[in-house]
Formats: structure tokens, sequence, C-alpha cells
């Protein structure tokens, strides 16, 4: 939070709604976004899946008109949001929970090299 | 009844064109702790392990270090000024320490962190601090970092722990030079790596991944649909052949295969691209190039989803509509293994490719994870099952044939004995 309550924007204009998810969510890397959603709770995944379903067309379209590998800042968050969408479809749409029911957590997978950018 | 169909019904005869025998296979080598150190020293200590693609060393003076697992050796593989790519033991012939500490890096000379012994990266020791206080019997031209005897195929790079392997790589590959030569390795400059430990033999966990009997139950969420329908309810192979000490087998793909409303995100991803999605096959010029390679689907079946090549002993490429990944399955000791896949993709030039490759990276993390389980339980299973021996399908034709090639191995007195 900036002075006078005002949230401190991150996103581009238009894309207030999601300002709350991006310090959790727009993790850097493939895995730091994975490693946010084994640890979530399942109410607060959907909460977000939900949100940025809902703007995802719109998000795809602003990024769109940017060159992919130099976004600016604010651009780049939302790209990552709308990466971890990915993570939390995983959650949402394949397992029903957080993560994989009868697979170990913590265990020895690593993503050690993710795609570029923000992987 | 198409021929197709038919292919599917009653006992396939793969088995019978391999010349294997059907009978029984034992369960030993997947436990014993007497075979895995017969392993280490019969087939990773003479036959060409495969350790990474030439484009990790693009340049002139890039480095890599690899850890060939269970043998315990460090290879510090360098590209040199000359051009040649060449291994090396990552240790300081002075007094035995690690040299190079990075997994990768760029650098013409290397030096020892103990005493500062500097190496080219050819190897060549070019510096000695103090030199004069050591004896005449410390001539520097033997004292450059020991060599592993490395060739380079089609980018492949293998190396081989014999001090004088008793064949070349090209002898080693045998049929598989001509079967998969001239491949366009496409995005092979641009992996995306997982990496793992497993509870498993390294043959229990390449096994897995060399037959798609077990992929409609196991990975029933992730990837089931892909690889099974009505018309092949069990995912039996499309088609499967030796190469030598090496082999090959094809997938079936399920043509019907569309993206399950469910599915919201995956939907998203395709938004406006008809014919989009996680595992829907590229049409681009290169893609096409790609396929039409006669060792990429080399049934030309129209129910293909994609080949494994097994390269012996640890290395697997697999070959899909647009694109090739590679299993690599090191032993650590006889009840685990490293293990590494490797999906060489294009660089994403849109964020709709780049969401789609999140997504798939994603599922494929799943569907490691899938394994991983899994696997914990077969290897448990293995090593107290009371029979001993297990027995296979006839679309499991390429786990009997890695495993008669891993034990042939292991009592042939020489490679060339091994290859025949």
């Amino acid at each position: 939070m900036s002075v006078a309550g005002q949230m401190e924007r991150n996103l581009p204009p238009g894309f207030e709604d999601l300002e709350p998810f991006v310090a959790r969510w727009a993790g850097e890397t493939t895995a730091e976004r994975m490693v946010t959603r084994c640890e979530a709770d399942m109410e607060d995944i959907q909460v977000f899946y939900d949100a940025m379903l809902s703007r995802g067309e719109d998000a795809m379209n602003l990024i769109s008109q940017h060159p992919l590998t130099d976004l600016p800042p604010d651009v780049a968050n939302l790209a990552k949001l709308l990466l971890a969408l990915a993570q939390a479809s995983i959650a949402v749409e394949l397992h029903g929970q957080p993560r994989a029911p009868e697979a170990p957590y913590p265990n020895s997978i690593r993503l050690t090299r993710g795609p570029h950018p923000y992987g | 009844m198409t021929a197709v169909e038919q292919k599917f019904m009653g006992r396939g005869s793969l088995t019978e064109g391999f010349g294997l025998s059907t009978e029984p296979l034992p369960l030993e080598p997947y436990y014993s702790r007497e075979f895995f150190e017969l392993e280490q020293k019969m087939i990773f200590r003479r036959a060409w392990l495969y350790v990474c693609r030439a484009e990790e060393l693009p340049e002139p003076g890039n480095f890599v270090v690899k850890s060939i697992h269970g043998t315990g050796v460090e290879a510090l593989i360098t590209h040199t000024k000359a051009g040649r790519i060449q291994a090396f033991y990552n240790s300081c012939p002075h007094r035995g320490s690690i040299v190079v500490k990075e997994s990768a890096g760029k650098a013409s000379r290397f030096s020892c962190p103990y005493h500062r012994w500097t190496f080219e990266n050819t190897g060549d020791l070019v510096g000695v601090p103090d030199e004069e206080n050591f004896f005449p019997s410390m001539d520097k031209k033997n004292c450059g970092l020991a060599k592993i005897a490395t060739d380079v195929w089609e980018g492949w790079v293998f190396i081989n722990l014999a001090a004088e392997p008793e064949v070349g790589l090209e002898e080693y590959l045998g049929p598989a030079k001509g079967y998969l030569g001239g491949i366009l390795y496409r995005g092979a400059h641009n992996p995306v790596v997982y990496t793992a430990v497993l509870d498993a033999n390294w043959k229990t966990a390449s096994d897995a991944f060399i037959e798609s009997y077990h992929i409609p139950h196991i990975h029933k969420k992730t990837i089931g649909t892909t690889f099974a329908s009505r018309l092949n309810p069990y995912s039996r192979l499309i088609g499967a052949r030796p190469l030598g000490t090496h082999r090959t087998i094809s997938l079936f793909g399920n043509p019907e295969y569309t993206i399950d409303p469910r599915n919201r995100v995956e939907a998203l991803g395709s938004m406006g691209q008809e014919g989009k999605s996680v595992i829907a096959a590229d049409v681009s010029e290169e893609a096409t190039r790609f396929r039409a390679h006669p060792a990429i689907n080399p049934d030309r079946s129209e129910h293909w989803s994609m080949d494994i090549n097994q390269i012996f002993p640890h290395l697997h490429i697999d070959t899909g509509p647009g694109s090739f990944w590679t299993h690599q399955f090191w032993p650590i000791d006889e009840k685990t293994c490293f293990y590494e896949v490797r999906f060489y993709i294009d660089e994403a030039t849109s964020i709709q490719d780049r969401f789609l490759q999140e997504l798939f990276i994603c599922r494929v993390g799943e569907v490691v994870l899938e394994d991983l389980a899994n696997l914990r339980f077969t290897q448990r299973g293995i090593e107290n099952s009371g029979k001993g021996v297990m027995h296979l399908q006839d679309s499991e034709v390429a786990i009997r044939h890695a495993l008669t090639q891993v034990i042939k191995w292991t009592r042939a007195q020489t490679v060339k004995e091994a290859l025949a």
C-alpha cells in the first residue's frame, strides 16, 4: 500500500480488479508459480482462477500488443498472472484439490529450466 | 472390421518380430545389488553414454559439468577453441580436488580452487604455483586433466568411460544411426527441463516410459484420452522394431481428441486459433519437414501419436507431431535413479503460444509426478514379489528387448559380442 491507503498500481489500467492477486500469484518463474499453487488453499485457488479466467481474453489481447520478450513492467505482471492460471487449472480442472492425490509433497521433482520468458 | 481395428484385437506379433522368447522374465536385475554392480562394470563403463546435446555448448569456451551418477564420475565437457567437444574427469591431477564447481558456463581456462593449478579448456596444464618446488616426476605435459573418450553424432554428445573404448560411437549406434540419421532436431537449443530422484531402479523407471499399457489407468486424468480410445482401449502399440542393441516403438494416438469443455483454461489458450491445443500438431513448414523423416511415424499411421527411440542403455529420444524430447535414467544405486526429461520447444513469440507452453509444462509436471508416485510402489513390489518373474504382453515388447539386451551386456566378454 502506498500513501493515503491507495493500492499501488502493478497492472495496466483496466485490470485493477486483479491487483489483489499480484503479490501471491505473479511469480517470476513457472517453478515459483507451481509452489504457490501446491501450497495454497483450494478456496484461494478457486477465487484466483475465477477472477483471472474471466479476464483471460482481455489480458491476452492487451499483452499481444507488446513484444513478448520486452513487456513493460505492468504488462509483464499481467502476463505472469495469466501464466499462473495454467497452474490454477491443474488444481481446479484436474485434481479438484491443490495437488495430485496420493503424490508426495514436497517431492524431488524440479523444473530446472522453464520456457522463456517467465518460465 | 478395418485392418486397423483388427490390429488391436487378438494377440499381436511384435515380440515374434523381434525374435524374442515369450517366456516370463526375471525381476532380479531390478533390485539386486550384485546385478547393479555388474551393470556398472559391464554396461556403464563400456557402453557409449549420452550426456548432452551439442547445443548446450554452442561456442568455443562453453562448458558443462555432468554427473555420471552411479559411477561417481563428474564429466567436465568443454568446447575448445579448435571447435572440439571434449570430456574430462573433473578432478585436479595434483591432489584430486574437483576443479569446476559450476554446472555450466564460459571459460577458456579453469583454475583448481585448492592450489590454483590452471588448465586450458583443452585439458592442458598451463600454470602451477611454486612450480620449482615440485620434483622432476611432475611433468606438466602429463599432468593435464584426464580425458574421457568423447564423440558427437548429429548433435548428440556421448562419452565412454573405458580407457580405450572397444568400438567407436558409429559402430555402437549400429542400425540406429541409419534409422534416425538426418532428423531435423527442432528447438534443440531451447529445452525445458524437469529432473527428479526416483525411488526406483533405473530400468523400472525407464520401462514405465516404453509401454503405453499403463497410460489409460495411471494417467487417466492427465493424458489418458490422448493415447487410448474406443478403437484401442488398452493403448496397444502401433509398431515396434529392434535397432541392434537399441529399439524404437510407435504409440497410438486418439484421433478423436478434442478439448474437454471443462478445460476452460486450455480453451482460452486456443482462443481464435483453429486446431490449437496443448497437443495439436504444429502445421509450420519446419514441423512438416520434421514429420517427413521416415523414422517419425514410420508406419505412416493415421492413429499415431509419438515414437520412442531407445538408445542403449539409458536414453530415450521421443518424437511427436512437431517436436522431440528426451528422457535419461541414470542409475544411482540398485533402487534409486536420477531422472531428467528435456522438452525441446520453439521460443514463443506470442502470449498465446507462451500460454499453451505453460499449460503443457504444468501438465507434464503432473504426469512426471504420477510416474514418481507410481514407481515407488512398482519398485517396492518388485523387491518382494514372491514369484521372481514378470509376465510381459506383446505391447510391452520394448521392455522385453531392453532387459534382454541389459542381461546380454552383463554376460558378454567383449563389446563386439554384446553388440552382435
